[in-house]
């Protein structure tokens, strides 16, 4: 049994670093035969694993086969049958029963127990068992069992000592010595002892020989103690000496520090005298400068200047605490105020003087200006102001109320001089513009009224210059009386019909697109010199805005932006302030600017478009150079107005389209909408043609021609005389070829469809008119067709009552030649009467109307031919002979 | 003001101009390229059309009317409603298309007939698609000599390449309007022309 487990233990379980603790041999049970054995194995690594390994002894040969394994722990049962007697048989019960049969009980008994050892070490007793003997189940398992199972057990394996290699060879070695050792044991052992009694002999010998020289070296051990006391004994006396040298190096190094620190403190106290000396003196020529410097010659300002600056150096200096309670340093101190509350006084009352000096000096040289349209240049007195620049910055440093005081009272004067300036300046640019007009209509024999209206407007311009409000108030009553007696659709000031776009007017508009642009340009240098000396006079120098990349669509996205920017550019409050000032000393340019743009838009609603390019284009360029300046926002405002204007006349052209009357008695023609539109758009090409506000103009161009549209087909409707077909044709056409020739891309679909229903609606007008000169034979056709369409066989039409041959016949009798000749002259006569001259669409509908008559007779004849087959019954006239009527009335015209 | 400009419009002078050719020798692409500076491509036979622009003749101001007629009628009768209102005739062939040319002496033939009371009628033989240069069917000289036998002007165009455009339209304008000037000569023997006084008006104010 040992020489199985050994050799299972080799060929099987060690090579798994497994160890075999207990073998049983078995068979299944009921099967005899098949014998096998059952292991109970523990890896030898941790975690330790806990199997049952069935192995199997192979057939054939001597070697073992390891057939299958359960982990302990699968293991719920173990059932050894019958606990008192003696029975081979026992169960295991893992995830089914395996029923077994043991060689012998005794190996049953081992292997169980062994089971129930692992069981209680590596698995908490999980385990069941049942009908085991209680005696197996103890711990103290009978030695001889124990014996049995001695590989398993791991604490007898424990005491055991192994003898090392060297021992081993030391054994061996002596074995050999002693050949006769195992054969004759007993001798071998008397060798041993005798060999030890001579060992032990020789060990007393020598310590016995020892002992005289151990006394000698106790000796030497003494007189060396001795000699260490003398040493130890010098060596102290040197302590002592060197001590006292200590003591003295001290007292030595104390003083010296002393003299150190009483040095470096004088040299402080020099370096503070120096400073106090240096940064605290005015020089005599400085505070002369500050007391009676002359303030009004470029020297003497020279001079204040360096003084200003050296007495703010000297106020600025940063003294260290404690300096201050220095009696000299409060004297200099107060001194230093006392010069700088003078000068500043000084200062401030000077130059409050030049503000009011240069305020009416300016203004009396100002009637000079009123023959030009320039505004006067205030480049002198920025120059002669700009000296004071550093005094002023050092004003703003120093008092900053008077500093204040002094920016308002030049707000002050400044805005009353270019509040009258400007004034001066609009007047002037209005009286030109009233003027243009009246020049260029003067040269009319008969000035309509509007113009002697309007010839009386300037002439109250000039009589009252200054009075604006009331001469304009007085232009809109004369304008409304004067319109009262125009063409009735004419109802207001924006009298589309004046705006003709013949030469005259043209140059008329171009001069006053001149006189807008000079107003514009005049202004925007002055509010730009103005803003740079106010920046650069009161020291609100701030750091130029980045351009603005974006450009804008249309007004709307601008409107939107503005905000934003302004929010901006808000956060820098030197920036602010110089808007504020602006804003107060031009107050006036933003009412004076819309009241000019008024006047324009009263003496020509298309003046707006002038001045919704000119205007955009200047806005434009001050944003690019600025933003948030004052310029900027001022323009950008007007132009708001502006647009506002040139929508207004845009809707007052829809209005004025709405409001046409079409008169009862004369033809309709082409409706003067249709011809302002496209004056309208013949003007607006040339103004915007090079402009950024095109988009702008697009839109309008989408909302006047959808209303001419529309109104067209109203008056269309509405009209008597005319035929709606031939309104529709006529002014479509007019409409088609206006786009066509304009070639605004934006109104392409517009274009087409006009000409398309130019096209549908000389097909109706045709289609209409020519029902006429045959009357009854169309008719008869219709009805003959009609049936037809109802299911009658064509060839038997005929045998139906009310289109039978002799109704047929009748039909055409009552359409001889004579009369078809007749009818078609009169209507020829009847289209020249309803087509007007502008179109000459006459030649284009009479072709159409040739071609169409020449069609319906071919259709009839057709039918006849089809419906009345073999009847002999033909038309009264021939194609030859309608041929020869159209000849001759091409020839009677 | 609005009457005195409509009145002021309708006083320019009006010459009527017809265009006169076989089909798809290029009359409404001559006239569009003259009216509206485009050439269109896709050819799509036309019925009649009118233009009506606004030009500068020799420093004065006058208005041309150009009928854009069909050159496929069945009937050449219908023609001759048209051919009488008309003032002035470009009778157009295309280079390409002998028969083209061979149709204008019957075209001319109407012509003359439908306005058999006028002793010269101002017509200019016109030569389309001069760009077409190597399918031409019809040479320079047979043209020339053509309308040197009927004693007109022969001038080659190219309405897609816009050569010779204006030429045609402006050197017809000018034989109508000398045209005209000759009859008011007559007139005024008898009676003091009205028309040419208030144009003479018209121009000093220009």
């Amino acid at each position: 049994m040992t020489a199985i487990k050994h050799a299972l233990q080799r060929d099987i379980f060690t090579p798994n670093d497994e160890r075999l603790l207990s073998i049983v041999n078995v068979c299944k049970a009921g099967k005899k035969k098949k014998n096998c054995f059952l292991c109970a194995t523990v890896t030898t690594e941790r975690p330790v694993q806990v199997k049952v390994v069935k192995v199997k002894k192979s057939d054939k040969g001597d070697f073992y086969k390891r057939q299958m394994a359960w982990e302990l722990r699968d293991l719920s049962e173990v059932d050894a049958k019958d606990a008192t007697k003696e029975n081979p048989e026992f169960d295991l019960h893992f995830e089914k029963v395996y029923r077994w049969v043991a060689s012998s009980t005794a190996e049953k008994n081992s292997f169980i127990s062994c089971i129930w050892k692992l069981n209680q070490r590596y698995l908490r007793k999980k385990v069941e068992f049942v009908n085991v003997s209680p005696q197996l189940l103890e711990e103290s398992v009978p030695s001889g069992e124990s014996q049995s199972v001695a590989g398993g057990d791991e604490d007898a394996l424990d005491d055991y000592q192994e003898l090392n290699t060297r021992e081993e060879q030391d054994i061996e070695n002596m074995m050999k010595v002693c050949e006769y050792a195992i054969s004759n044991a007993e001798a071998f052992a008397e060798k041993l002892s005798r060999e030890l009694q001579v060992l032990d002999g020789e060990n007393i010998q020598s310590i016995m020989a020892s002992e005289k020289q151990v006394n000698i070296l106790m000796q030497l051990l003494d007189e060396a103690l001795a000699e260490v006391d003398a040493i130890e004994g010098k060596l102290l006396s040197y302590e002592e000496m060197l001590q006292s040298v200590k003591e003295q190096m001290d007292q030595i190094s104390q003083s010296n520090r002393l003299i150190q620190i009483s040095k470096t403190n004088n040299g402080k106290l020099l370096d503070e005298i120096q400073f106090l000396v240096n940064y605290m003196d005015l020089s005599k020529g400085h505070i002369r400068a500050l007391q009676e410097g002359d303030l009004s010659s470029p020297k003497g300002i020279e001079a204040c200047i360096n003084a200003s600056e050296a007495l703010l150096q000297c106020m600025n200096v940063a003294l260290r605490p404690g300096h201050d309670k220095l009696l000299a340093v409060k004297q200099q101190q107060l001194l230093f105020a006392d010069l700088r509350d003078n000068f500043a006084r000084r200062l401030t009352n000077h130059l409050n003087n030049v503000f009011v000096h240069q305020g009416h000096d300016q203004s009396s040289t100002l009637s000079q200006h009123t023959a030009e349209l320039t505004l006067p240049k205030h480049s002198p007195l920025h120059r002669d102001l700009l000296r004071y620049a550093k005094l002023m910055e050092w004003l703003k440093n120093t008092q900053r109320e008077k500093y204040d005081g002094l920016s308002r009272t030049y707000v002050d004067y400044m805005t009353r001089l270019y509040e009258r300036e400007i004034k001066d300046f609009f007047e002037v640019a209005k009286i030109k513009m009233a003027g243009t007009t009246k020049e260029g209509k003067g040269k009319f024999a008969t000035l309509p009224r509007k113009e002697s209206a309007l010839k009386q407007e300037t002439e109250s311009l000039h009589g009252s210059s200054g009075k604006l409000t009331g001469s304009t108030s007085s232009l809109n009553k004369l304008a409304v009386s004067s319109s009262n007696s125009r063409r009735s659709q004419s109802s207001s000031l924006l009298d589309m019909g004046n705006m003709s776009a013949s030469d005259l007017d043209v140059a008329d508009r171009t001069k006053f697109d001149k006189i807008f642009e000079q107003v514009l340009s005049e202004l925007e240098p002055l509010c730009l010199a103005e803003q740079d000396f106010i920046s650069k006079f009161f020291k609100l120098q701030h750091q130029p805005a980045p351009a603005q990349g974006e450009t804008m669509d249309d007004m709307d996205a601008m409107l939107q932006s503005r905000p934003a920017s302004e929010h901006r550019h808000s956060i820098s409050p030197d920036k602010d302030m110089v808007r504020q000032m602006m804003n107060k000393i031009f107050h006036s340019i933003e009412t004076e600017l819309n009241s000019l743009i008024a006047l324009g838009d009263k003496i020509d609603s298309f003046n707006s478009l002038y001045m919704l390019v000119k205007m955009s284009h200047h806005v434009w360029t001050a944003e690019n150079v600025d933003p948030a300046s004052f310029l900027s926002t001022t323009l950008g405002n007007v132009l708001v107005t502006v647009k506002r204007n040139f929508d207004k006349c845009i809707s007052g052209q829809i209005r004025q389209m709405e409001e046409v009357k079409i008169s009862k008695k004369s033809k309709v023609g082409i409706l003067s909408f249709v011809t302002v539109f496209e004056e309208f758009a013949e003007l607006a090409e040339t103004i915007f043609r090079n402009a950024e506000r095109r988009g702008d103009l697009d839109k309008a161009y989408v909302k006047l021609i959808r209303a001419v549209f529309i109104n067209v087909e109203k008056v269309a409707n509405e009209s008597q005389k005319t035929p709606r077909d031939v309104v529709m044709m006529e002014n479509f056409h007019h409409i088609f070829s206006t786009l066509s020739r304009l070639k605004i891309s934006c109104l392409e679909t517009e274009r087409k469809e006009a000409k398309q229903k130019y096209t549908d609606h000389l097909q109706y007008y045709v289609i209409n008119s020519l029902g006429q000169p045959l009357e009854k034979l169309n008719h008869f056709f219709e009805g003959v067709e009609a049936r037809v369409a109802q299911g009658v066989r064509e060839e038997e039409v005929s045998y139906q009552l009310a289109f039978n041959k002799q109704e047929l016949r009748k039909v055409i009798k009552e359409y001889p030649g004579k009369e078809v000749k007749k009818g078609l002259d009169n209507l020829y006569k009847k289209v020249d009467k309803h087509l007007c001259e502008e179109e000459s669409l006459l030649q284009v509908v009479w072709h159409s109307m040739q071609d169409e008559f020449i069609r319906q007779y071919k259709h009839f004849e057709g039918l006849i031919n089809r419906c009345y087959p073999g009847s002999g019954i033909t038309m009264d006239f021939t194609i030859q002979d309608m041929l020869e009527y159209f000849s001759s009335i091409a020839q009677s015209h | 003001m609005a009457a005195n400009k409509s009145k002021g419009q309708s006083s320019l002078v009006l010459h009527k101009v017809i265009m006169v050719g076989s089909g798809g020798v290029g009359k409404s692409a001559l006239t569009l390229q003259f009216m509206y500076d485009e050439f269109v491509e896709d050819y799509e036979p036309t019925k009649a059309d009118s233009y009506r622009k606004k030009v500068v003749l020799d420093g004065e101001e006058v208005q041309i009317d150009i009928l854009d007629t069909a050159g496929q009628e069945d009937y050449a009768a219908i023609r001759d409603n048209y051919f009488r209102s008309g003032e002035g005739f470009l009778l157009v062939f295309s280079i390409t298309e002998q028969e083209s040319f061979s149709a204008t002496s019957e075209f001319r033939e109407q012509i003359l007939r439908v306005k058999a009371e006028e002793d010269k009628i101002p017509l200019l033989l016109v030569g389309n698609k001069s760009d077409l240069e190597d399918k031409r069917q019809v040479s320079v000289t047979g043209a020339r000599e053509k309308a040197d036998e009927w004693g007109v002007q022969y001038v080659e165009t190219s309405a897609k390449t816009r050569a010779n455009v204006d030429k045609v339209f402006f050197d017809l304008m000018r034989e109508v309007r000398a045209k005209k000037m000759a009859e008011n000569k007559d007139k005024n023997g008898k009676k003091s022309g009205k028309k040419k006084k208030s144009l003479k008006e018209r121009c000093t104010l220009l």
